[in-house]
């Protein structure tokens, strides 16, 4: 019974003394009483976080929310947390999102349009081997973008790449993706996780990419086991000889895991706990800033949000301060009803927004709601802090007369055939840069274009942002474009969540993450387990 | 005259068998949204849903679906998953493995417990021994399982004596068996929680038994007290017992969803809940029809138990 294998007692680290965990995972499997453990679980308090070169060898056990059956492998439609987790480390796209945000070379050595945004040579990094040790060649990327994009089974990164014409070979080392529309930031659909550069016989059964780790063991909706990738272009990286991932179906059995020493770490644990779980000296919070929102989506082109003051002054109702402290436990910065705070071309010197209830009042009156006005909301647990954020709404709006009835739904209903047509509803969203955000969500063309946005003035200036190659300029028109946003757009953005994680304190390489991917991003190469003594 | 009972009854519980599956299936496509949405969530493009919708046959008429599932169900094939892709049966073989596992392990616990516990509490009817029972069973069956779990969760694993694991977790493709300390906490939650109305129902009937007049009837010809209550009364307390085992037991096989979820025990309580959120209509199917038998099989022991332990039906049934 007590094989390597036994997952409640991997030795962290190769190191030649015992470590803690070890110790208590020893005397378990001798079933030896109670004293020795409660002895080595008071001694473990105590360790200290591991600091110095990061050291090489030992397993990494990381819980996750969510997955179930539906979890796979393929590089190129990641649904749930869990996949998303999997395909960072297994595959690599062109370009990536770092932790700060910032668009870095990966498989790429550099992505350079031509003066009109049209064409976009890549050159690849030259050495880059993939698992089974051929190179990575100007043949593959074709195949991958064939993949992604094939009509008769487009993947996830397909609808953003609508505008990608052709993907031709210019060398053995260089690529040029010719597009059907100009695109000055076609660099950041290069950079999307769910474009991992795959062989061109790719098939998922066999799942093979460039990431640092491999896959040898995989089980949906339970666990899989990752293994070091020998070949890994990166120096020294990465640490660990395995990563095992583990889907969980309930927050409070993925904190226990943590406090049991089952597993080291868990991401995206629910904000309201941070300071009990925080309290635990063998437990650090990796607790990250985000471009992430969780906005109230009101559809323009229906009563009552079809009037201008309406939307204001349900935004004027919302005290977001209050919405951070209780919704997110203070863990999250205030939002300005604005999308992509990151982006460079962020419309930072608009006022805040704040509470106003006489002026919500005025302008519903104006609008012809001088006794107030009802309105359904609709919920679902599509995101933590969700439901709560809801609640927390319908009773600020209250003082201002706007009387909401919370319909709750479940999360496949609530994405089910009315999605996107919900009067009052709410949406999650990662960080993202302006443009791709709009892309996705903000013109008439967009996929998920949840509050029907169709303005004429505002698609005019994406459209010539889209096209401008001088980045001083295209931020001009972005900021331009984000004060119409501002001023009538349909969402009421209150705040960005923090991404928190936990983990244990002998963890290393972990850190703070932009992206609102849990855990460092899931980069776990940078990851080690420090042996402590 | 048992067979001819066990006939009828097993006849009609295919009748049972079938309506369910119907009753599921409607119930299923009643849920808003389909396996595809489900599946891509928040995903989900036009063209995204159509390509899945595809691969899944969801654009078949949804009674030939019926039909196709029925058909493979009677020649033992139960379908493809539309979440995994896989084969049901492949799917779900180690789930009731792992729940056959846990339910065993709490009933063997729970039964010969409840048993000797309420005849003992009517044995020592208003003595300390039965009011400390009494109490204990009436605070634990008042608990959900899932504050009892979680109680001893606090106490065992996570902050008083970290000594048990908290959760259930082996390497893919390893048996739960495997690591049995990591089935103890879940083994003994379930148990804290049956074993109470086990107890309760043996106390009630066997203190009805006791002040009954063939009890008395035996005393008074002097048969000795011991035989008196392990010929006597505990075979009659047995048949209603068994009814409440019976119940328990098909509780349990119905998924302990809670303990599964918060042990993240991969047993089919979780699986039943994973396929309702993946609206993947074949495996609820599978695991309805496979939950409904469960119950029905138990209660056909139950009334077996029953006719065993009552020395009427007994003796007419040796004739």
């Amino acid at each position: 019974m007590t094989s390597d294998r036994s997952p409640w007692h991997f030795p962290p680290g190769a190191g030649p003394a015992p470590s803690r965990r070890a110790i208590l995972g020893g005397s378990l499997a001798l079933g030896m009483g109670l004293l020795l453990s409660a002895c080595g679980s008071t001694a473990a308090a105590v360790l200290a976080a591991p600091t110095g070169t990061p050291a090489r060898g030992g397993t990494l056990r990381v819980g996750l929310a969510g997955g179930g059956s539906a979890d796979s492998l393929d590089p190129h439609s990641p649904v749930s947390t869990t996949d998303i987790a999997r395909v960072v480390n297994l595959y690599e796209s062109l370009l990536y999102r770092n932790e700060d945000f910032v668009l870095t070379p990966l498989l790429a050595l550099s992505a350079t349009p031509d003066a009109k945004a049209l064409n976009w040579k890549v050159e690849l990094r030259p050495g880059v081997k993939f698992h089974d040790g051929r190179p990575v060649t100007a043949q593959d990327v074709v195949a991958t973008f064939a993949r992604v994009t094939n009509p008769d089974d487009p993947k996830s990164g397909a609808a953003a790449l609508s505008i990608l014409e052709e993907v031709a070979i210019i060398s053995d080392s260089v690529v040029e993706f010719r597009l059907n529309t100009p695109t000055a930031t076609f660099d950041d659909s290069l950079g999307q996780y769910a474009l991992g550069i795959v062989p061109a016989d790719f098939d998922v059964s066999k799942p093979i990419g460039t990431g640092p780790f491999k896959a040898s063991g995989f089980d949906p909706g339970r666990q899989s086991v990752f293994t070091r990738n020998e070949e890994y272009w990166r120096e020294n990286e990465p640490h660990l000889d395995e990563l095992v991932i583990l889907n969980f179906s309930d927050d409070d059995a993925l904190i226990n895991a943590l406090l049991s020493t089952q597993v080291d770490a868990i991401g995206q644990i629910p904000l309201a706990l941070l300071e009990v779980i925080s309290a635990d000296p063998r437990i650090d919070i990796l607790n990250s800033e985000t471009g992430a929102w969780l906005p109230f989506t009101m559809r323009l082109d229906q009563k009552p949000f079809d009037d201008v003051r309406v939307r204001q002054a349900f935004r004027l109702a919302v005290d977001r301060e209050q919405m951070i402290e209780q919704v997110l436990s203070g863990n999250g910065t205030i939002g300005n009803d604005l999308y992509a705070p990151f982006d460079p071309g962020f419309a930072r010197n608009l006022p805040q927004r704040t509470q106003d209830i006489a002026q919500a009042k005025a302008l519903l009156a104006e609008a012809g709601y001088p006794k107030g006005l009802d309105i359904e909301l609709v919920t679902a647990p599509i995101q933590a802090g969700a439901v709560e954020a809801a609640q927390v709404f319908a009773q600020q709006a209250a003082a201002a007369g706007i009387r909401v009835k919370i319909r709750r739904v479940d999360t496949t209903t609530f994405f089910g055939d009315d999605y996107l047509s919900w009067t009052f509803a709410q949406d999650f969203w990662y960080t993202r840069n302006f443009l791709p955000q709009v892309n996705s969500s903000s013109l008439p063309t967009s996929p998920f274009n949840e509050t029907h946005w169709d303005d004429p003035e505002f698609t005019a200036l994406v459209k010539e942002a889209a096209t401008t190659v001088d980045e001083a300029k295209r931020n001009a028109l972005i900021t331009r474009a984000q004060e119409i946003e501002y001023e009538r757009g349909g969402y009421i953005i209150w705040g960005h969540p923090n991404q928190a994680d936990a983990y244990q304190r002998y963890v290393a390489g972990l850190i703070p993450n932009k992206t609102g991917l849990a855990l460092s991003g899931f980069e776990f190469r940078r990851a080690w387990i420090g042996v402590s003594s | 005259m048992i067979l001819k009972l066990l006939v009828r009854r097993l006849l009609v519980s295919l009748v049972i068998l079938f309506a369910v599956s119907l009753l599921v299936f409607v119930a299923t496509l009643l849920l808003p949204g389909d396996p595809a949405q489900a599946i891509l969530g928040q995903q989900a493009t036009p063209e995204r849903l159509a390509a899945l919708r595809e691969q899944m046959n969801l654009n078949d008429p949804v009674w030939q679906r019926y039909l196709s599932w029925l058909g493979g169900l009677l020649t033992g094939n139960l379908g493809f998953s539309a979440a995994s892709g896989g084969p049901v049966s492949e799917l779900l073989g180690d789930r009731i493995q792992a729940s056959l596992v846990l339910m065993g392990l709490a009933a063997l616990i729970t039964i010969p417990a409840g048993i000797l516990i309420g005849t003992f509490s009517a044995l020592k009817r208003g003595k300390a021994f039965d009011h400390a029972a009494t109490g204990f069973s009436l605070v634990l069956a008042s608990l959900p399982e899932f504050v009892i779990g979680l109680g001893l969760i606090t106490l065992l694993s996570t902050s008083v004596f970290k000594i048990l694991p908290s959760v259930t977790m082996a390497p893919p493709g390893e048996a739960v068996w495997n690591y049995p300390i990591q089935l103890i906490l879940p083994t003994l939650t379930l148990a804290l929680v049956v074993t109470p109305y086990i107890a309760r129902m043996m106390r009630a009937t066997m203190i009805e038994v006791l002040d009954s007049g063939f009890v008395e009837m035996a005393r008074l010809k002097g048969v000795p007290e011991r035989d008196v209550i392990m010929r006597h009364a505990v075979p009659h307390a047995l048949a209603p017992v068994a009814q409440v085992i019976a119940m328990q037991l098909a509780w349990m096989a119905g998924g302990v969803v809670v303990i599964e979820f918060l042990f993240r025990y991969p047993g089919v309580g979780q699986a039943l809940v994973d396929a309702v959120t993946n609206r993947d209509v074949q495996v609820v199917q599978a695991l309805s029809i496979l939950i409904a038998a469960a119950y029905i099989v138990v209660n056909l022991l139950a009334d077996l138990v029953g006719i065993m332990t009552n020395p009427k039906l007994r003796t007419e049934a040796v004739r």
